[in-house]
Formats: C-alpha cells, sequence, structure tokens
C-alpha cells in the first residue's frame, strides 16, 4: 500500500515535469494529475494539410448567375450578332431629293435598314392606316345620323299618327265569327 | 464622321477670332492638346469608319414625306368628323415642325454662344431677339395645352387670346 501511494506519487511528478510524454496514460486518469492540453491527436486523410474548408454555401447564388448569364446570351448574342452584321455590310440609307413623278414606297421614308425591313414586312403603310381611321369615322358618323334620324321619325309618327311603324295590325273582320253572338237568345 | 448641316441653309456667319499674335516661344498648350486629340481619337476612328463605308458599298435612299395641304378646323363644316380628323392630324404634324423650329433656333443661340465665349451678350444679339420673339410665339400657341392637347384646344386658346385682346384694347 504504501508502495502503491509512492508509485503513484512518482507518476503524478513525472505527468507534471513532461506532460506532453506520457508513457502509461490509463493510470493518470486515477489519479488527479490530468494535465490539459490543447493538443488532440486528430486523424488527416490528406497527410497533415488542413483540407476541409468550411463556409456557407455557394450553391444557389452560383446557379442563379450561371442561369442568368445563358439565359441572356442565348437570345443577347444572335441579335448583338445580327445587328452588327447589318450596321456593317448593310449600312443606313442616304437621304435623297425625291424625284418627280416617283412615289417612293412608304418603307423608303425610314433611314435605317432593320427600321425599313420592319416597315416593309409587317406594317401597313401610313397612308393605308389613315384611310383605315377615316373608313371607320364614316361609318360611325352614319350610324349616328341614322340613329338621329329614327328618332326623329319615331317622334313624328307617334306625334301624327299617320305613319305606318305605329299602325296595330287588326284581324281581317271577314275571319270572326259572329255565331254566338248573332241571336239574342243564344 | 455624319456630314454637316446644309451650309447654304442655315449659314454659319464669319468668324470674329483675332489673328493669332504670339508674343511667347512657349508652347500653346491649346494646340497641343487638340493635336494629341486629333492623333489619339479622330484619325482611328475616321479611318474605322472609312473601311466600314467601303465594306458597305452601294447605299440605298430615304426621302422626306411631303404632306398635302388639307382644310383646316375653322373651314370644316359642323358635324363632319371627316374634315376634323384631317385637320387634327394637319394640326399634330405642324405642332411637330413648331417644335423642331424652336430646336434649330435654339442651336443657333447655343453655337453663337460657344462661338464668342465671354462677350456672347453683347455680340449675339440679333440670335437672342430672334429666339425671344420665337419662343414667346410658341408659348402663346401652343403652352398649356396639357396632354391631350389637340387642334380644338388650340383654337380655343386661340380665341381667348383674341377675347383678352379685343377687351385690353
Amino acid at each position: 500500500m504504501v508502495g502503491m501511494s509512492v508509485l503513484r506519487t512518482a507518476a503524478a511528478f513525472a505527468a507534471r515535469i513532461n506532460p506532453l510524454k506520457r508513457t502509461c496514460q490509463s493510470s493518470n486518469l486515477l489519479s488527479r494529475t490530468v494535465a490539459r492540453s490543447e493538443q488532440v491527436a486528430v486523424r488527416h486523410g490528406s497527410h497533415g494539410k488542413r483540407m476541409f474548408i468550411i463556409k456557407p454555401t455557394a450553391f444557389y447564388d452560383k446557379r442563379f448567375l450561371f442561369l442568368l448569364r445563358n439565359y441572356l446570351l442565348y437570345t443577347g448574342v444572335p441579335v448583338a450578332a445580327i445587328v452588327i452584321f447589318v450596321n456593317v455590310f448593310v449600312g443606313e440609307s442616304e437621304l435623297a431629293e425625291t424625284p418627280e413623278d416617283y412615289e417612293p414606297e412608304h418603307w423608303e421614308y425610314y433611314k435605317h435598314p432593320i427600321t425599313r425591313w420592319i416597315a416593309r414586312t409587317f406594317y401597313d403603310s401610313p397612308v393605308k392606316d389613315y384611310e383605315k381611321m377615316m373608313a371607320l369615322i364614316q361609318i360611325e358618323t352614319e350610324k349616328a345620323e341614322m340613329r338621329q334620324q329614327e328618332l326623329e321619325i319615331r317622334k313624328h309618327m307617334r306625334e301624327k299618327g299617320d305613319g305606318p311603324w305605329f299602325h296595330i295590325k287588326t284581324l281581317d273582320k271577314n275571319l270572326i265569327d259572329n255565331s254566338p253572338k248573332s241571336s239574342p237568345d243564344n | 464622321m455624319p456630314e454637316d448641316h446644309d451650309k447654304d441653309v442655315y449659314p454659319v456667319p464669319p468668324r470674329q477670332t483675332p489673328a493669332v499674335d504670339k508674343q511667347t516661344t512657349l508652347p500653346n498648350p491649346a494646340l497641343i492638346l487638340s493635336k494629341l486629340f486629333y492623333y489619339s481619337v479622330d484619325v482611328p476612328v475616321s479611318t474605322f469608319r472609312g473601311i466600314i463605308e467601303g465594306i458597305q458599298g452601294d447605299k440605298s435612299k430615304y426621302y422626306h414625306q411631303k404632306f398635302r395641304r388639307v382644310p383646316e378646323l375653322t373651314e370644316c363644316r359642323e358635324g363632319d368628323y371627316l374634315c376634323y380628323y384631317e385637320a387634327e392630324m394637319q394640326w399634330r404634324r405642324d405642332f411637330k415642325v413648331d417644335q423642331e423650329i424652336v430646336k434649330v433656333i435654339k442651336d443657333r443661340l447655343r453655337a453663337c454662344q460657344q462661338r464668342e465665349g465671354h462677350s456672347y451678350m453683347q455680340n449675339c444679339n440679333t440670335e437672342l431677339k430672334q429666339f425671344d420673339q420665337v419662343t414667346k410665339a410658341f408659348q402663346s400657341r401652343y403652352a398649356d395645352l396639357g396632354a391631350y392637347g389637340s387642334g380644338r384646344k388650340c383654337l380655343m386658346k386661340q380665341k381667348e387670346r383674341m377675347m383678352a385682346e379685343t377687351q385690353k384694347a
């Protein structure tokens, strides 16, 4: 027993002297001389080089930017290429005096070739649009005029009483069967 | 570079810069900077444009559209909506033309001020008077008609103006 206590004190002393060099660790748990140290045995799979960098996820941000760039370029690049080719190889028109007795087509009043193409392919000429608007106005004028006239005619016919609109048709008197009232005793 | 405006239509007055009277042997920094700008910016850009125009070849033409005059709102019968429509379209075209006229006069004044430098208040008198006249006329005719301004409202404004004039007299 005494020998055990001597051994124990010797082990405690050794632990105090050199906490790093532990010969037998388990006995130190029984004696109260476990020296605390920040160095812990960790197993790296990468020969001592730290590899796992812990940071918040960048997946959603990267995915958003990736998709944004892609979708913008799918239409952006062809449009930019077309516009560059048109501007370099076709070029804008030059202003010229209208020659006598020549009526320019409606797209020949624009300068840029793409505007001209749009006006030629998709749009009606402004003259045609003007005429369409005038046709609508004409139709509406006629409608308004006819409604006014109708109201006036109704008023006159109702007043005078001899217009055909307010004649209520009565039955033909030949169709009336007078037999119920033909004799006083029926 | 795109072509400048027609000098016969909008003539540039004679330059009033004094003759160069150099009294020092030091170089003129303004001249150096202008030459620098010319060689570093103007020459490359102009050559590039020349190359591109060489590639383009024959260009198509575009024309200036001319519209016929139609009877105005005062010459239309009442209830003739077609006449109203044509007069309204003509008024809109005239409105745009008047806006461009004001811009041209304004540009003339600004060019004059740029040319004269610090003595613009004395030397630009004609341009200033013209600008004053034109803007007053534009204001009395077209100002305060609102976003839905039309030929009809303009006519009513003219009527009010004439009434105010007769009342003053």
